[in-house]
C-alpha cells in the first residue's frame, strides 16, 4: 500500500487543505482528481478550481487565489499569480529552511545548483532573495510586467505562511521523497494552481534524469504553450537549459513547439509564448554557455563537410566565386601539376546551397549554424515526400524516390542524425536503391534505410570522411596504367580529399566481389586465345587432363532445388514495392546492404530505417506511442507478460514527421495477399507444425501480443483496424500500427467497428480455437493487464489529459473524451466484475459483425484484404 | 533589330577590308609583316593594336601568304606579336584580352595552314622562337588557366576554350601537334574540372570543356605519358564527375530528342499510312541530317571517362529526371555544324534546380539509359562510316561497363527498375513495339535487349563482324557476372537464344561470301559457347526451372542449324587451310549441343510414334525433355566463364587514332571564325571601359 500512496495522490488539487496528517489518506486525495471536470487553463476557471476541493478546507485559510480571481476578472489573476508565485516561493523556502535545520543536507536543491544555470531557489537565502531569484527565470520579453504588487506579495505571503505551514511541509516531504518521480512532477505541474509549487517543480525538473523528462517533453511543451504564464515560467528555464546542452533537444523542442502551436488561431499563434520560444531556439541564441562552451568551441564549428557557414551568411554567387578564385590564385602559384585532381572543393558546397539554401523557411533570417545541417536534412526528406505525392503511379514514385535520395547522398556523411534512433551517430549514407514507397492512397510516405556510423557524441565527434560509392572495388585505373609518371608524393596529394582512407587497409581488403576481376591471372589477358583456357572451376580438370562429365539431370535438379530454397520471399510487385522490402529478414538486409556499402567495413557501421511521412499529422501517433510505452512499463513493473511494441514517433510539424518502422514485420494484408493462406496456415508455413517448439512459441507470442493490443485498442478506442494496419512479425507477434483514429475519433464516423477491439475468427484459430488453453490464457492475460493498468491509471490518463489542452486533434473531439477514457479503466469494479467484463468484451468482439463488415468495406474501397 | 543592322554593317566593313581603303588594324598588321620593328616608330604600337577590333581573316591570310624566306625576316615581329598577345591576356582591359585571344587564334591557325608540311619545331620557332617558347607557353597557359577559373565574363571564358580547342585541333593528327607538349607540361586540367564542377559554368562551357578534355587525353596516348590521362583516371570528386556526366547526358539526350522529333515528323504526316515505304526512305534522309559527327567527341569523352576513371561508373547510374529540352527551342543545338560548340543552356541544368521538376510524365532517367537509347539509334544504321564508328564506340563503352563490377551491380539491382524505350528499326516482318508496354526492369535487361536487337537487325551482306563480336562478348560478360553472383534475372532468354541461332544460320548460309573477309568461326565459337554457358551453368543463373527445359526445347527445335554448323566446321577442319584450327575449336564446342540433340530427338520421335501424333505441341516436347534428363551426360568444358578483358592498347589503337582525327577535323570546322569574333563580346566590354 505504501507504493500506491504517491501514485494516486498527484492529481490532488487541494494543496491548501491543511490536512494535518502528513500521509494523505487514499480516499481524500483520489476523489477530487476524478471529479475534476477538465483542467482549468485561464482566469475564469480559477474560481472553479478550489471548489471541487474537499469540503474540509478550513474557513480560516481562505485560499488567496480564489478570492482575488473572483474579484478582479481577467487582469487580476495575472498580477496576483505573480504575487502568489513569489509568495509561495518564500513559503517553500521557509519550509525548506526548517527542513535543512533538521537534515543538514537538503538534498535536491544542492543538486540543482550544480546543474542548473538558472538560479534555483537555494535553501540558504532569506525570503527576499528567494523572491528575487524567481525573477531571472522569467523571459526577456516579459519586461513589461508590473513590479507594483511586489510589496503586497510579501504581506500576503507572510500571512499564508502563518496559516498553513504544516500543509507545505507535507507537500515538501512528498516532493523530496524518493518516490517523487517525473510522472508526479508533471501531474503537479498540471494540476497545481499554486505558482510556487509550479516554480518549485520547474526547478525540480533539473534533478531528474534527462531520459525520464524527455518522455514527457510533449506534455511539458504543450503545457508551456497552452497553460498560463506560471506554468510556462516554471518550465522555461529547464527547456532553455537543455536546449543549450543539446542540439537534438533543441530541435526536438522546436518541432514540438511548432506542432502544438498549430492549433491556435493564427493571430494568437504569432505572439504566443510557444512561437517565441521556438524562434529563440531556432535563432540559435541558445548556444552552450559557461565552461562547456569555453572548453570546446572549435569542435562546434565544422558541422558539415561542406561548410554551411557559407550559405547561412549570404548564399550569393559572389562569395563562392571569390573563394574559388582565391583558391585558384593560391593554387596557380604552385606548380600546376601539383594540383590535385579533385581540386574544386568549393563547389561541393555550392550544390548544397543550390538545393537547400533556397527553400529555407521564411522566418529564419539567419539559420543558425548549429542546427542547420540537421534541419536541412529533414527539410530535404520532407521535400522529397511532397514531390512524390504529385506522381501518379507507385512505380514513378519509387524511381523518383531513388533518384532524389541518390542526390541527397552526395551531401552525406554530414553532421546529421536520425532522431528516432537512440544512439549517438552520424548518417553516412542512404542506400538509395533500397528505399521503398509505402502503400498509401494519396500521400506518399516512404521508408528509407539509413547507414549510420556510431560515435561518442555527434556534436563533437568529427564527421566521417566521405568514401565514394565504388571504393569497395579493387582498383583499376591508376594502378594498371603503365607507369604514369607520377611520383608517390603527387599521388598521395591527389588523394588528399580522403585523408583517412589510404591508411585504412581494411577498406581495400573488403573486396569479396572483386573476385571476378582477380580470377583471370594477369598473364592470360594477353593470351592469343580469346577464351582463356583457365578457369577457377576448370583448373583441376586441366591438371588431370581428364574430361569431367556431368549429368544434365543434376543441373536441372540443382536449379529447381536452389529455386525452392527461397520460398518465403514475396514476389516483386510494382504496385506494392514495400512488401518485398519488408518481408526480407532484417539481418539479411543488414548483411546485404553492408556488403554493398563503402562504409560497411567500419566497425561502428549500423543500419537503421525510418518512415518519412509528409502530409500526415503524427501528434496522435505520438500520443498513442506515449500511452503504449507507459502501459508497457506498467505491465513490466507488474510482471504481466503482455507484449506490445511502441514504435518511436518524431513529430516535425502538424503535418509531417517520422516513424521508426517495426522491423521484420509485414502487414496481415500483405501476408494474406502474397501467401494466399489463412493466418493459421501461414503460421504453419512459417513456423512449422502445431506441436513444434517454433510454432508454440510463435503462438504464445501471438497470444501475448494479441492480448496487449486488445487492451490498447479497448482503452484507447483504436479504430480503423483493417488488416493493413496490423503487422505480423517474424516471431508471431502482432503489432498494431496507425493510431490515426483513437479516443473520440473514428474513420468517416461511419459507426463501423463498434466492437471493443479486433478479434477475428482467424485470430482465434491461431490461438487454437475458442475452447483452447491458449484462448483462456489470452483472456487471463487481458484481465491481468487491465488490473495492472487500472492500478496505475493516473499515469496513463495524465499523458492524454495534458495533451488535450488547447488541442484540436480529432481524438479529443467532443467533451466526454477524458471521462470515457477514465471509465474504461473501471475503477469501481471488483476483480470478479472485471473478469466478467473481459469475457464480455472478448465475446462481443469475436461475434462482432462490424469487424467483418469493416474488413469488407476496406476491401471494397481500398483493396485491403 | 538594331543589333542585326549593326552586325550587317560590321560584316560589310570586314568584307570591304581588301579594298584600297584599309582599316587601321589592317595597316598595323601590315606593319608587323614589314621588316622593321613596328614599335620602333610608335612605342605604343602594341597597346593600340589590342584596342583594335581583330580582323581574323586578314591576319590569317597574311600569315598564309608569307613564303619561306620572308618567314625568316619577319619571325622576330611574329614572335613579338605572340609575346604581346600573351602579355595582353593579363591586362585589366577586357577588350584587350578578347583581342589578344582572337589574335592568338589567328596566329595558330595561320601558321599551321601555311606550314602543313613543316615540322612542329619550325612552327614553334616561327611563333615564339625556340629559346623563349617554353616561357611564352607557360605564361599563356597560366593566363588561360586564371581566366578560366577566375571571375571574369562568361564569354571570355568561352573564348579561352575556343582558343584551346583551336590550338588542339590545328593539326589533323593531334599527336603531331608539337605545341601541345607545352599544354602537357602546363596543365589546364584543373581549370577544365572546375568548369565542370560548377553548375553555371558547366551549363555554358561544359560541352567545350568535355570535348577539349577528350582531345587532350588522346594526345600521344600510346607513345608517352600523358598527364591528362593520369589525372583523369584519379579524379574522385563527385560533383565534378557528375558534371562531366551531365554534359554527356545532355548532349546525348538532345540528340535522342531530335531523332525522335524527326521520326515523328516523318511518320505522323498525312500520307504516313499510304506511303510507309516512301516514308521510311525519308527517315533515312532525316537521319543523314542528324549528324552523328559532333557526338563522336562526346562519345569519346564518355569512353575515356568510363575507361580511365573507375569513379565515373557511379555517375552512369546517377539518376535524374529526364531532361526535356523540347521546351526551349530557341537555344542553340550542337548537332548542326554551323552552330557553336558551347551549347547546353544553363537553365536546363538539373543539378541547378533544388527541386526537381514536378512533371509527372517525366520518366526518371540516368546517363546509362540515355546512352543505351542513343546507342539504339546509332546502331540502327551502320552503313555510314561515322555511324559505324559511333556504333563501334558505343559497343566498346558497353564492353567496359559490362566488365565493371560496380556497373554490373547496379545493372542487376532488382530495386532499380526502369523502362527503357530503345529505338527499333522498322522492319517489314515485325511491328514497332508499342512504347508503353515495356515493363519496368533492371537495366541489364535493356542492355540485353539492345544486343538482341543488334544481332537480329544486322545480318547483311556487308557484315559488321567486328560489331557482332563485341556484341556477343558483352552478352558473355554479363552472363559471367550473373553466374558468379548467382543472379537469376527474369529475362526472356528465349529471345536471345533464337537470335543467336538465327545468327548461326546466317553465317552458315553466307559462308562463302563471309569467309572471304572474316573469320566466322571465331564468332560461331563465341555463340556456341554462350549456349554452353546456359547448358552447363544454367542452374546458377536461370530464373525458373522451366527456362532450362525451354533451352533444350529451343536447341532441339532448331537442331538443323546446329547439325549444319557441325557438318560445316567438320568439313573445314578436316581440310588443311587457314581455317582448320578455328573450325576444329567449334567442333569441340558443339559437343554438348550435339549430345542434347542426339539424346532427345529419338526420344521425341518415339514419343510421337507411340502416341500417334504427327506434330508435337511445345508442352509435349517439354514433357519429353523433362522426363529424359537423367540419361543424358554432358561434358564440362573449360573456360566457359572466362573472358579476355578489354584493353585498348594494341587492338583498338588504330581505331581511336582514326576517330580522334575525324573528331579533330570536325571540331576545327566548328570552331568557326564567326564564333570567335562575337560582336556580343565587344559590345559587352565596350560598356565596361
Amino acid at each position: 500500500m505504501e507504493d500506491s500512496e504517491p501514485d494516486v495522490s498527484p492529481p490532488c488539487s487541494g494543496q491548501q487543505s491543511p490536512s494535518s496528517s502528513p500521509s494523505p489518506s487514499l480516499s481524500i486525495s483520489s476523489s477530487p482528481s476524478l471529479s475534476l471536470p477538465s483542467t482549468p487553463s485561464s482566469g475564469p476557471h480559477h474560481s472553479a478550481s478550489p471548489a471541487p476541493g474537499p469540503a474540509d478546507t478550513p474557513p480560516g485559510s481562505a485560499p488567496p487565489l480564489g478570492v482575488i480571481s473572483e474579484g478582479l476578472g481577467e487582469l487580476g489573476p495575472l498580477i496576483d499569480a505573480e504575487v502568489a508565485q513569489r509568495a509561495c516561493q518564500e513559503v517553500l523556502q521557509k519550509v525548506k529552511l526548517q527542513q535543512v535545520d533538521d537534515e543538514a543536507t537538503g538534498p535536491e536543491p544542492v543538486a540543482n545548483e550544480s546543474t542548473a544555470p538558472a538560479p534555483a531557489p537555494a535553501p540558504a537565502p532569506p525570503p527576499s532573495t528567494a523572491a528575487g531569484a524567481v525573477k531571472p527565470l522569467k523571459i526577456r520579453e516579459e519586461d513589461d510586467d508590473p513590479e507594483g504588487p511586489a510589496a503586497g506579495s510579501v504581506k500576503s505571503a507572510r500571512r499564508r505562511q502563518r496559516h498553513n505551514p504544516s500543509k507545505q511541509s507535507w507537500l515538501l516531504r512528498l516532493f523530496e521523497s524518493k518516490l517523487f518521480d517525473v510522472s508526479m512532477a508533471i501531474s503537479y505541474l498540471h494540476n497545481s494552481k499554486e505558482p510556487g509549487v509550479q516554480a518549485y517543480i520547474g526547478n525540480r525538473l533539473f534533478s531528474f534524469r534527462h531520459d525520464d523528462v524527455d518522455f514527457y517533453l510533449p506534455q511539458l511543451l504543450n503545457m508551456y504553450i497552452h497553460m498560463d504564464e506560471d506554468v510556462g515560467d516554471a518550465i522555461k528555464p529547464y527547456v532553455v537549459h537543455r536546449c543549450r546542452q543539446s542540439i537534438s533537444f533543441s530541435l526536438q523542442c522546436a518541432w514540438l513547439l511548432g506542432a502544438y502551436s498549430s492549433d491556435m488561431h493564427i493571430s494568437t499563434q504569432r505572439h504566443s509564448r510557444g512561437t517565441k520560444l521556438r524562434k529563440l531556439i531556432l535563432s540559435d541564441e541558445l548556444k552552450p554557455s559557461g565552461p562547456r562552451a569555453r572548453r570546446d568551441p572549435p569542435a562546434l564549428t565544422p558541422f558539415c563537410p561542406a561548410p554551411p557557414t557559407e550559405h547561412t551568411l549570404s548564399p550569393t554567387k559572389r562569395t563562392h566565386q571569390r573563394s574559388k578564385s582565391d583558391a585558384t590564385v593560391s593554387i596557380s602559384l604552385s606548380s600546376n601539376l601539383k594540383r590535385t585532381a579533385s581540386n574544386p572543393k568549393v563547389e561541393s558546397s555550392q550544390d548544397e546551397d543550390g538545393s537547400s539554401g533556397s527553400d529555407s523557411v521564411e522566418f529564419d533570417v539567419g539559420p543558425p549554424v548549429r542546427l542547420t545541417p540537421q534541419r536541412e536534412f529533414i527539410k530535404s526528406l520532407m521535400g522529397i515526400g511532397k514531390r512524390l505525392a504529385t506522381l501518379p503511379t507507385k512505380e514513378q514514385k519509387t524511381q523518383r524516390l531513388i533518384s532524389e535520395l541518390s542526390l541527397l547522398n552526395h551531401k552525406l556523411p554530414a553532421r546529421v542524425w536520425l532522431p528516432t534512433a537512440a544512439s549517438q551517430h552520424h548518417i553516412a549514407r542512404i542506400p538509395h536503391t533500397q528505399a521503398v514507397v509505402l502503400n498509401s492512397k494519396d500521400k506518399a510516405p516512404y521508408l528509407i534505410y539509413v547507414e549510420i556510423l556510431e560515435c561518442e557524441n555527434f556534436e563533437t565527434s568529427s564527421v566521417p570522411v566521405r568514401i565514394p560509392e565504388n571504393r569497395i572495388r579493387s582498383t583499376r585505373s591508376v594502378e594498371n596504367l603503365p607507369d604514369c609518371g607520377m611520383t608517390a608524393e603527387q599521388r598521395a596529394g591527389s588523394f588528399s580529399t580522403v585523408p583517412n582512407y589510404d591508411n585504412d587497409d581494411e577498406a581495400w581488403s573488403v573486396d569479396d566481389i572483386g573476385e571476378l576481376q582477380v580470377e583471370l591471372p594477369e598473364i592470360h589477358t594477353n593470351s592469343c586465345d580469346n577464351i582463356s583456357q583457365f578457369s577457377v572451376d576448370s583448373i583441376t580438370s586441366l591438371e588431370s587432363k581428364e574430361p569431367v562429365f556431368i549429368a544434365a539431370g543434376d543441373i536441372r535438379r540443382r536449379l529447381s532445388e536452389q529455386l525452392a530454397q527461397t520460398p518465403t520471399t514475396f514476389k516483386r510487385d510494382p504496385e506494392d514495392p514495400s512488401a518485398v522490402a519488408l518481408k526480407e529478414p532484417w539481418e539479411e538486409k543488414v548483411r546485404r546492404i553492408r556488403e554493398g556499402s563503402p562504409y560497411g567495413h567500419l566497425p561502428n557501421w549500423r543500419l537503421l530505417s525510418v518512415i518519412v511521412k509528409c502530409g500526415d499529422d503524427l501528434r496522435q501517433e505520438l500520443l498513442a506511442f506515449q500511452v503504449l510505452q507507459q502501459l508497457q512499463s506498467i505491465w513490466e513493473q507488474e510482471r504481466v507478460p503482455l507484449w506490445i511494441k511502441p514504435y518511436k514517433i518524431l513529430v516535425l510539424s502538424s503535418d509531417s514527421g517520422m516513424i521508426e518502422p517495426v522491423v521484420n514485420a509485414v502487414s496481415l494484408h500483405q501476408v494474406k495477399k502474397h501467401s494466399q493462406l489463412s493466418l493459421l496456415d501461414y503460421f504453419l508455413q512459417e513456423h512449422g507444425s502445431p506441436t513444434t517448439e517454433a510454432f508454440l512459441s510463435a503462438q504464445r507470442n501471438f497470444v501475448q501480443s494479441c492480448a496487449g493490443y486488445s487492451l490498447i485498442c479497448y482503452l484507447l478506442q483504436v479504430k480503423d483496424r483493417h488488416n493493413g494496419n496490423i503487422l505480423l512479425d517474424a516471431e508471431g507477434h502482432i503489432i498494431h500500427i496507425d493510431f490515426g483514429f483513437i479516443l473520440s475519433s473514428s474513420p468517416k464516423n461511419l459507426g463501423f467497428e463498434t466492437s471493443a477491439f479486433k478479434l477475428t475468427a482467424e485470430f482465434v484459430d491461431v490461438m487454437g480455437g475458442p475452447d483452447g488453453d491458449m484462448f483462456n490464457y489470452y483472456k487471463m492475460l487481458m484481465l491481468q493487464g487491465l488490473i495492472a493498468a487500472r492500478k496505475h491509471m493516473d499515469k496513463v490518463v495524465q499523458i492524454v489529459e495534458i495533451m488535450q489542452q488547447g488541442s484540436q486533434l480529432p481524438c479529443f473531439h467532443g467533451s466526454s473524451t477524458m471521462r470515457g477514457l477514465k471509465e474504461r479503466f473501471h475503477m469501481s469494479l471488483t476483480e470478479e466484475q472485471l473478469q466478467l467484463l473481459v469475457d464480455q468484451l472478448v465475446d462481443g468482439s469475436m461475434r462482432s459483425l462490424t469487424t467483418k463488415l469493416y474488413d469488407g468495406f476496406q476491401y471494397l474501397t481500398n483493396g485491403i484484404m | 533589330m538594331s543589333q542585326v543592322e549593326k552586325k550587317a554593317g560590321l560584316l560589310r566593313r570586314t568584307s570591304s577590308s581588301k579594298k584600297p581603303l584599309k582599316e587601321k588594324v589592317v595597316l598595323m598588321y601590315d606593319e608587323i609583316f614589314a621588316k622593321e620593328d613596328p614599335a620602333k616608330n610608335n612605342p605604343r604600337f602594341w597597346d593600340e593594336l589590342f584596342l583594335m577590333k581583330v580582323n581574323l581573316e586578314y591576319l590569317e591570310s597574311k600569315l598564309e601568304s608569307v613564303d619561306g624566306e620572308e618567314v625568316q625576316r619577319i619571325q622576330d615581329n611574329i614572335n613579338s606579336l605572340f609575346h604581346h598577345c600573351v602579355q595582353a591576356l593579363g591586362e585589366e582591359h577586357q577588350i584587350k584580352v578578347v583581342n589578344a585571344l582572337q589574335t592568338l587564334c589567328a596566329l595558330f591557325r595561320g601558321v599551321h595552314q601555311k606550314n602543313k608540311s613543316a615540322s612542329g619545331f619550325d612552327i614553334i620557332n616561327m611563333l615564339m622562337g625556340f629559346d623563349k617558347a617554353e616561357l611564352r607557353m607557360k605564361d599563356l597557359m597560366e593566363s588561360l588557366d586564371s581566366l578560366l577559373c577566375g571571375e571574369g565574363s562568361e564569354s571570355l571564358k568561352s573564348l579561352c576554350l575556343k582558343l584551346l580547342l583551336c590550338l588542339v585541333t590545328v593539326t589533323d593528327n593531334i599527336s603531331q601537334n608539337t605545341i601541345l607538349e607545352y599544354v602537357m607540361i602546363n596543365s589546364i586540367f584543373e581549370a577544365i574540372l572546375q568548369i565542370l564542377s560548377d553548375v553555371s559554368s558547366r551549363g555554358q562551357h561544359g560541352y567545350d570543356a568535355v570535348v577539349l578534355l577528350a582531345l587532350l587525353v588522346n594526345y600521344r596516348k600510346y607513345e608517352s605519358v600523358n598527364p591528362y590521362i593520369v589525372k583523369l583516371s584519379i579524379v574522385d570528386d563527385e560533383p565534378t564527375l557528375d558534371g562531366m556526366g551531365m554534359v554527356v547526358h545532355q548532349a546525348l539526350t538532345e540528340y535522342n530528342r531530335q531523332y525522335k522529333d524527326k521520326e515523328e515528323e516523318n511518320q505522323g504526316g498525312f500520307f504516313s499510312t499510304l506511303t510507309s515505304m516512301v516514308g521510311s526512305m525519308f527517315i533515312a534522309d532525316a537521319d543523314e541530317k542528324l549528324s552523328v559527327q559532333t557526338n563522336e567527341a562526346i562519345l569519346l569523352a564518355l569512353y575515356e571517362a568510363v575507361h580511365l576513371n573507375r569513379n565515373f561508373i557511379t555517375v552512369l547510374a546517377q539518376s535524374h529526371p529526364e531532361i526535356d529540352m523540347a521546351g526551349s527551342p530557341a537555344t542553340p543545338i550542337p548537332t548542326t555544324p554551323t552552330t557553336p560548340l558551347g551549347t547546353t543552356p544553363p537553365s536546363l541544368d538539373m543539378m541547378n534546380n533544388p527541386e526537381l521538376p514536378l512533371d509527372p510524365n517525366l520518366q526518371t532517367s540516368n546517363l546509362l539509359i540515355t546512352f543505351l537509347k542513343y546507342s539504339s539509334i546509332v546502331m540502327q544504321d551502320t552503313k555510314d562510316e561515322h555511324r559505324l564508328n559511333s556504333a563501334r564506340l558505343c559497343l566498346i563503352i558497353l564492353t567496359c561497363i559490362a566488365e565493371d563490377q560496380y556497373a554490373d551491380a547496379f545493372l542487376h539491382d532488382d530495386n532499380m527498375n526502369f523502362r527503357v524505350n530503345l529505338h527499333r528499326m522498322p522492319m517489314r516482318h515485325r511491328k514497332k513495339a508499342v512504347d508503353k508496354n515495356i515493363p519496368s526492369r533492371p537495366l541489364v535487361c535493356a542492355v540485353l535487349d539492345l544486343m538482341v536487337e543488334f544481332i537480329v537487325t544486322h545480318m547483311m551482306k556487308d557484315f559488321p563482324m567486328d560489331l557482332y563480336l563485341r556484341c556477343v562478348q558483352i552478352i558473355h560478360k554479363l552472363i559471367c557476372y550473373q553466374k558468379k553472383c548467382r543472379i537469376r534475372l527474369h529475362y526472356t532468354w528465349r529471345e536471345l537464344w533464337s537470335a543467336l541461332i538465327n545468327l548461326l544460320k546466317f553465317l552458315l548460309s553466307n559462308e562463302t561470301t563471309l569467309l572471304a573477309k572474316h573469320n566466322i568461326f571465331h564468332l560461331a565459337l563465341l555463340v556456341v559457347n554462350l549456349f554452353n554457358m546456359f547448358i552447363t551453368y544454367g542452374d546458377t543463373f536461370l530464373p525458373t526451372s522451366n527456362s532450362y527445359d525451354e533451352l533444350y526445347y529451343e536447341i532441339v527445335r532448331m537442331h538443323q542449324v546446329f547439325d549444319n554448323l557441325y557438318c560445316m566446321v567438320l568439313r573445314v577442319s578436316t581440310n588443311t587451310g587457314q581455317w582448320k584450327e578455328p573450325a576444329s575449336k567449334v567442333t569441340h564446342a558443339l559437343l554438348n549441343v550435339r549430345a542434347i540433340i542426339n539424346h532427345f530427338n529419338p526420344k521425341i520421335e518415339s514419343y510421337a510414334a507411340v502416341n500417334h501424333i504427327s506434330q508435337l505441341s511445345e508442352e509435349q516436347v517439354l514433357e519429353v525433355v523433362r522426363s529424359n534428363y537423367d540419361t543424358l551426360t554432358l561434358k564440362l568444358q573449360d573456360g566457359l566463364d572466362q573472358f579476355e578483358r578489354y584493353s585498348e592498347q594494341p587492338k583498338e589503337a588504330a581505331f581511336f587514332k582514326e576517330l580522334v582525327r575525324s573528331i579533330s577535323l570536325n571540331v576545327r570546322k566548328n570552331v568557326s571564325l564567326n564564333t570567335l569574333s562575337q560582336d556580343v563580346l565587344l559590345k559587352e566590354f565596350s560598356t565596361i571601359s
